[in-house]
């Protein structure tokens, strides 16, 4: 009898859920929004534990101590870790860019995290930076990549406060800035935030998270910043769901099959 | 569940120090917490140590109702919330040493006496209450961030110590007692080695006793070196520890992991913290913050040579290169599996995540390193689910 297994991230503005079978290739996902006063999450991962069997779930993301239903619970850099390794088995660096944080981990072949870095002050170059800023630049999120390809201005945002860059960006507008200018603009500044943390540049980069999945653009300003190869894997998004799922599958086996 | 018996004890020595502070029946020297108080207390002064204070309005939490006060007059609050809490709580006449040991405000002092062996901060600390109360004011400045201490530093810092003594008589009325000076230090060593004895129960397994049971029993080792109430209490604590190493109870019944504790305490999440990795079964078993008020130099027979050496050579006040060595050493004493740097918005001085550090230790321990970002007193600069990810990575990767 077929086997499955459930990941559940649940983040700070979106639930992800993936179900995948013993051969780890994904059966079925969904994306909603987490709200915490949102029965939707727990009826909708019911439905899905009830509809497939699940026989094993790990839950991840910031809400991860909510869902009853887990069997294991991970922080989602060790998801991250086991989703894009279970895709690519090599030594890479992992950037997760979600709603309001931003995560870096160095992650080997077999999927430990061997380093990474997280921000834990402020938002700046997160999900929530870019929605408040393109909001104050009259942009539309979901166009803000096809804008900045085609400019080529290198025009920066300096500051890392969300509510400062508002009112840097107010003052491009009046200068005129195009909007193309302005939506590489805003990409740049995350690059810039991100260049900050240590990285081994000899490694690919792999680009995970919300952010990554509506701002493809982005892979092309970090793999110039960093002279690095970034790839951006199918549905960023939910690359850590998966990886709690693939998890969920590992700790399964190793459940049935304890070590003597 | 796993409980300290001599914590009663200790309430009770705390309590009977503050009692004693309110009594007035001695002169009241302040004190900074690593200064000259065995000469102090040769004086007959008692006590007072401001930064304990800051500790109370930082485990109390109401170090954030007393910032934005001090703030107001020009001591912002990205400074030593230690000093900007105190100075608030002062401006504002509320303390919870007033609930806690009731006491109305902090005693005012006849005397102030400073050593920025661990900041330059104290200094101006120290100077804003000598203001406010026209009290004298001494200060002991040593040379900084040390490789290592040498004999023309001792001489310096000695030096500066003689400096205090004619005032120091002037105030208290009494004659400089080379012979008390002796016996103060003799019975401060006493304490401080059975201090170390008490933390260094946690070398073994189940460990007795965590980084954060231990912030609170340094109480006395803090506000009563150089008297035989501190020395007491730790011969009671050393000895009930030593008996659950023996019989194999410590505070968790398992240990996955073996945590250091790099830097100051957030005061106000101690519980948080300590529960936290409970959780996960991690021992947090030794911190350099607890570590720093062991002073094994000192020697009775050389009495300014040595408090001088000791005073100087604390971890805040020594160069990079010694403090990896130090941090290296307890690592292997203590079989550390984690170490966690906690970088305090406004405690620059004892946060040493900033010049490479962790990368260093991690390089030559091969043990994992983590930074978090926090306050001693300020909870503002500290991100409570951010943390609690990254901690529970650490410990992933540790046990991976």
């Amino acid at each position: 009898m077929q086997k499955f297994f459930l990941g559940v991230d649940i983040g700070s503005l979106y639930t992800k859920l993936v179900v995948i079978n013993s051969n780890c290739v994904i059966v079925h996902s969904d994306i909603f929004k987490t709200m915490a006063r949102n029965n939707k999450r727990d009826d909708v991962i019911d439905q899905v534990i009830n509809q497939f069997k699940v026989d094993y779930t790990c839950s991840t993301g910031y809400g991860r101590k909510l869902l009853k239903a887990a069997d294991l619970i991970k922080t989602e850099l060790y998801c991250a870790s086991a989703g894009v390794t279970q895709l690519n088995p090599i030594d890479k660096t992992i950037i997760d860019i979600g709603g309001e944080d931003i995560k870096l981990l160095k992650s080997d072949k077999n999927g430990k995290v061997v380093d990474f870095y997280m921000n834990s002050k402020c938002a700046a170059g997160t999900g929530a930076f870019i929605t408040e800023v393109a909001e104050r630049a009259e942009l539309d999120v979901l166009d803000m990549s096809r804008l900045a390809a085609k400019s080529t201005s290198d025009k920066e945002l300096n500051s890392f406060c969300t509510v400062f860059a508002k009112t840097e960006i107010m003052k491009w507008i009046f200068d005129d800035t195009s909007d193309e200018d302005l939506a590489k603009g805003i990409y740049i500044s995350i690059a810039n935030r991100i260049q900050k943390i240590p990285t081994d540049n000899s490694l690919p980069v792999y680009l995970i998270g919300g952010v990554a999945q509506y701002h493809p653009y982005l892979q092309n300003i970090i793999g110039e910043k960093f002279n690095v190869r970034v790839t951006i894997p199918e549905k960023p998004q939910l690359i850590n769901a998966f990886g709690a799922a693939c998890i969920a599958q590992k700790s399964f086996v190793n459940h049935l099959n304890p070590e003597p | 569940m796993y409980e300290i018996a001599a914590s009663a004890l200790l309430k009770e020595v705390m309590n009977n120090y503050f009692q004693d502070l309110k009594t007035r029946s001695k002169p009241l020297a302040w004190c900074t917490s690593v200064g000259p108080a065995e000469l102090l207390r040769s004086f007959g002064f008692d006590v007072y140590f401001p930064e304990n204070h800051g500790a109370l309005l930082g485990a109390t939490r109401k170090a954030m109702d007393y910032i934005p006060v001090a703030s107001k007059i020009g001591y912002p609050s990205d400074i030593c919330s230690y000093l900007t809490s105190d100075i608030g709580s002062h401006i504002q006449k509320s303390t919870p040493l007033t609930k806690h040991y009731g006491l109305d405000a902090q005693p005012i002092p006849d005397l102030i006496v400073y050593n920025t062996n661990q900041c330059r901060e104290v200094q101006d600390w120290f100077s804003y209450f000598a203001n406010q109360y026209k009290c004298p004011i001494l200060g002991i400045v040593p040379p900084r961030h040390m490789d290592e201490v040498k004999q023309a530093d001792i001489d310096n810092v000695s030096s500066q110590f003689k400096s205090l003594i004619p005032e120091c008589e002037r105030v208290s009325g009494n004659k400089f007692d080379i012979d008390q000076f002796r016996e103060t230090l003799r019975l401060s060593k006493e304490a401080t080695l059975l201090w170390k004895k008490t933390l260094e129960t946690s070398i073994q397994t189940p460990a007795p006793i965590s980084f954060f049971d231990a912030t609170i029993h340094m109480g006395p080792i803090v506000v009563l070196r150089g008297t035989e109430t501190a020395k007491a209490y730790y011969k009671v604590l050393s000895d009930e520890l030593e008996l659950n190493v023996k019989n194999k109870v410590g505070f968790l019944p398992k240990e996955t992991s073996r945590i250091y504790w790099e830097g100051m305490p957030i005061w106000g999440r101690l519980r948080f913290l300590s529960d936290l990795f409970a959780q996960h079964h991690s021992a947090v078993v030794a911190s350099t913050y607890c570590n720093s008020w062991i002073f094994d130099d000192f020697d009775e027979r050389t009495p300014f040579e040595s408090s001088a050496l000791a005073y100087t050579k604390i971890f805040i006040n020594r160069s990079e290169r010694a403090k990896l060595t130090i941090l290296k050493d307890l690592i292997n004493d203590f079989r550390i599996t984690g170490v966690i740097f906690h970088e305090a918005k406004t405690c620059f001085n004892n946060s040493n995540s900033r010049f490479g550090m962790p990368a260093k230790l991690k390089e030559e321990t091969g043990v994992e390193t983590l930074i978090i970002e926090g306050d001693l007193c300020d909870l503002r600069f500290f991100s409570e689910e951010q943390s609690t990810i990254k901690i529970e990575t650490l410990l992933e990767q540790i046990s991976s």
